[in-house]
């Protein structure tokens, strides 16, 4: 073990990367509330080992997509278990993610010098609210059917781009074979690939610049103790 | 050359860090502790509630009650306070300008202020914007749902389906629906037996020799399905005379049957296509058993078991009429 | 050892710990979900190839049958067919119709009386036996059973 980690560091330099990853100290006052970040990740990850088993069981066509989650549900050994994991994972995924906004917004923590922490963590934000919209569709059952049917209704709405909105979310003029397969490969394909950057970036960002210090009053001469 | 509020900033941040602790184990203690409680009550979570599955979709149901995820429902909530004509500010104007504003944000709100009490404008329009999701989105999970909820029984609706997928109607008929070229199943429940019918369909020309209808090789649980269906088509048993009587001063209020009734609950009109009788009895006497959300009290106590058997009986024998 | 020191030694373990203990949690689930197709029986009902007074002892027949079952979530129906031999019209041997070199279709060549396979010009007997060719053993069988004059035979589940 120390021969290989010896044969990397000679090649790689990997004790630099140990030392910059896991020995850089954090700030006095860093508490329990600002795990809520790590706790986000925790989840990403039990939500792509839990979708990449789905999807090895399920079809997305109207056809077939209600059968195969019915198939998962009650066919396939612990199927129950890995679909309910899933789904309650993306209710805490977007709470917690949620809170660590929260936390973030309330302690001013997107200031100088992490403004670009926040910008793209807001877009993470939306991915997963993304997640949310695209995955619920995908059982082809009344909810998840008549939710997409108000979600992409609300999406008409809007000024001047409305109605091409709709229709490129539905991939067509009515809610069907369509719409079902363009969400799966949204659900599967695109978001994974643009929160899986946003995510790089975000830690990049936080290793680079340290995570934030809690907020101190402000004093006549700045913010110094 | 760095502004000197922002040297301040950095300074106090080195002086924080020199005070603190290493990320490793310290600060991945917390982290890993917090994630495994996390994964406990997610795993709990997935065991005892599990994932549901509702019917599948059905986009010609006039009945359902549609309702997002809860982190959806503020949106959906929101819009019920908006006139038609207003709807795309509230759908689509407000939540876009929240997001810019989110966006920008650190662009707006700038200089070394972090704490919240040094950040008042902020602090407050957080508090306001929280406590408005937060009610919308409780209110939207108080809303009551305005289509009374049936449930299903699962067997009956896989049957229904899969007479419509071996396209059965060419031949048969259900109350005057479908073809003329064999008998009409309406009431086949009633003639037959489930153990005939499971032959029959097993085997056609077995149970009734010179039948012309096709062996089709049905897996046992699709006859089964198929069988339920149409026992709960055929069947109904003798009631006496007070049955109807008895629900219209017991049902009537809330249930229609064959058009007259109160509107608060479901048309419980032809619900044999649905329930067999058994379920029904047991729903008039405690339905929280089935449905933890009904207004229904139970009848359990009020009306005796032999009411309830002939109330149920004259309920599962309604059907929907076609004219 | 000070007690910097043995604290820092308890959190390094609690975190190999719960770390562990969640690598698991995921890993045991995660596990049977994926490995399920190993233990999953097939279907493995009885199906039915027609009258026992059609098929005539000599010439191998073949019989075309449709079989209606699961595959994953769908109901499928699809046409197969087996060759069936029989010398006495009592007794039956139904063959897989497909050859166990590389599973390529073999028929019944009247004028050699043998069955022959066009991949790789492998021939069988009408016992099954390999006569020539690159086949590794004889014609895989189906069980059979005989009820009320009709022959049923029991698909096997999975590959030979």
């Amino acid at each position: 073990m120390r021969t290989l980690v010896d044969w990397l560091d000679e090649r790689l330099q990997i004790r630099e990367i140990k030392v910059a990853l896991f020995d850089r100290k954090i700030p006095k006052g860093v508490g329990w509330i600002y795990t809520l970040g790590s706790l986000s990740l925790g989840i990403f990850l039990l939500q792509s080992v839990t979708g990449i088993l789905l999807a090895m069981n399920y079809s997305p066509s109207p056809q077939f997509a209600y059968e195969s989650v019915s198939y998962i549900t009650h066919q396939v050994t612990l199927g129950n278990i890995v679909r309910g994991l899933h789904k309650w994972g993306a209710s805490a995924m977007v709470l917690i993610v949620t809170l660590h906004m929260i936390r973030v917004y309330f302690m001013g923590s997107y200031k100088y010098p992490r403004e670009l922490s926040w910008v793209v963590g807001v877009f993470i934000w939306l991915i997963v609210m993304g997640f949310g919209f695209t995955g619920y569709l995908l059982p082809w059952d009344q909810k998840g059917y008549w939710a997409t049917m108000v979600g992409t209704t609300i999406a008409e709405q809007a000024p001047l781009v409305g109605p091409a909105l709709a229709k490129l979310l539905r991939g067509g003029d009515t809610l069907g074979t369509v719409t079902l397969t363009r969400f799966y490969a949204i659900h599967v394909l695109v978001l994974p690939a643009l929160v899986l950057t946003l995510i790089a970036l975000h830690l990049f960002f936080v290793v680079r610049q340290g995570i934030s210090a809690p907020p101190e009053r402000d004093k006549p001469d700045g913010p110094h103790a | 050359m760095l502004e000197p509020w922002k040297q301040k900033v950095r300074q106090r941040y080195d002086e924080l860090k020199k005070l603190g602790k290493p990320f490793f184990p310290y600060i991945i203690f917390k982290d890993t502790l917090v994630i495994f409680l996390a994964f406990l009550v997610i795993f709990y979570l997935a065991a005892a509630v599990g994932a549901n599955l509702e019917e599948v979709a059905n986009p010609t149901d006039t009945t359902y009650n549609p309702r997002p995820e809860w982190y959806f429902l503020f949106l959906f909530q929101a819009l019920k306070f908006f006139p038609g004509s207003l709807e795309a500010v509230a759908a689509i104007i407000l939540p876009a300008m929240a997001i810019l504003f989110l966006v920008i944000l650190p662009f707006i709100d700038r200089g070394p202020k972090r704490h919240p009490l040094d950040r008042p404008f902020f602090t407050v329009l957080g508090v306001v914007a929280l406590v408005g999701l937060v009610s919308l989105t409780i209110m939207g999970m108080e809303a009551p749902m305005l289509n009374p909820v049936i449930h299903r029984d699962p067997q009956v609706m896989a049957g229904y389906q899969l007479y419509g997928q071996l396209h059965c109607n060419y031949c048969h008929s259900i109350q005057g629906r479908g073809g003329n070229a064999a008998p009409d199943l309406g009431t086949v429940g009633a003639r037959h037996d489930r153990d005939w019918l499971t032959r029959h369909f097993r085997d056609p020309n077995q149970v009734t020799p010179g039948s012309v209808m096709p062996q089709l090789n049905l897996l046992p649980e699709e006859i089964d399905q198929l069988v339920t269906y149409l026992e709960t088509l055929g069947k109904s048993e003798p009631f006496t005379a007070a049955a109807p009587k008895l629900f219209s001063e017991n049902c009537g209020a809330c249930h229609v049957i064959d058009g007259n009734g109160g509107e608060a609950g479901p048309d419980l009109t032809a619900i044999r296509t649905y329930r067999d009788k058994a379920y029904l009895a047991d729903y008039i006497q405690s339905p929280q058993q089935h449905n933890p959300e009904t207004a229904m009290p139970g009848f359990k106590g009020v009306l005796t078991d032999r009411q309830v058997e002939d109330l149920s009986r004259y309920i599962l024998s309604t059907q929907r009429h076609h004219h | 050892m000070d007690p910097e020191n043995s604290r820092r030694d308890f959190l390094k373990k609690s975190i190999f710990l719960l770390g562990g203990l969640m690598a698991v949690g995921v890993a045991v689930p995660g596990g049977t979900y994926f490995l399920s197709p190993l233990w999953r029986k097939g279907e493995e009902g009885w199906l039915e190839l027609g009258e026992i007074s059609k098929i005539l002892p000599g010439e191998p027949v073949k019989v075309d049958y449709a079989q209606r079952r699961r595959d994953g979530w769908a109901t499928i129906e699809e046409k197969s067919s087996a060759w069936v031999v029989t010398d006495d019209g009592k007794k039956f041997t139904v063959f897989d119709p497909h050859c166990t070199h590389l599973g390529c279709p073999y028929h019944w060549d009247t004028a050699k009386k043998k069955f022959l396979c066009p991949c790789h010009n492998a021939t069988f007997g009408m016992d099954g036996q390999v006569i020539s060719g690159p086949p590794p053993r004889p014609l895989d069988q189906f069980t059979t059973k005989v009820v009320g004059g009709k022959l049923l035979i029991k698909p096997r589940s999975g590959g030979a």
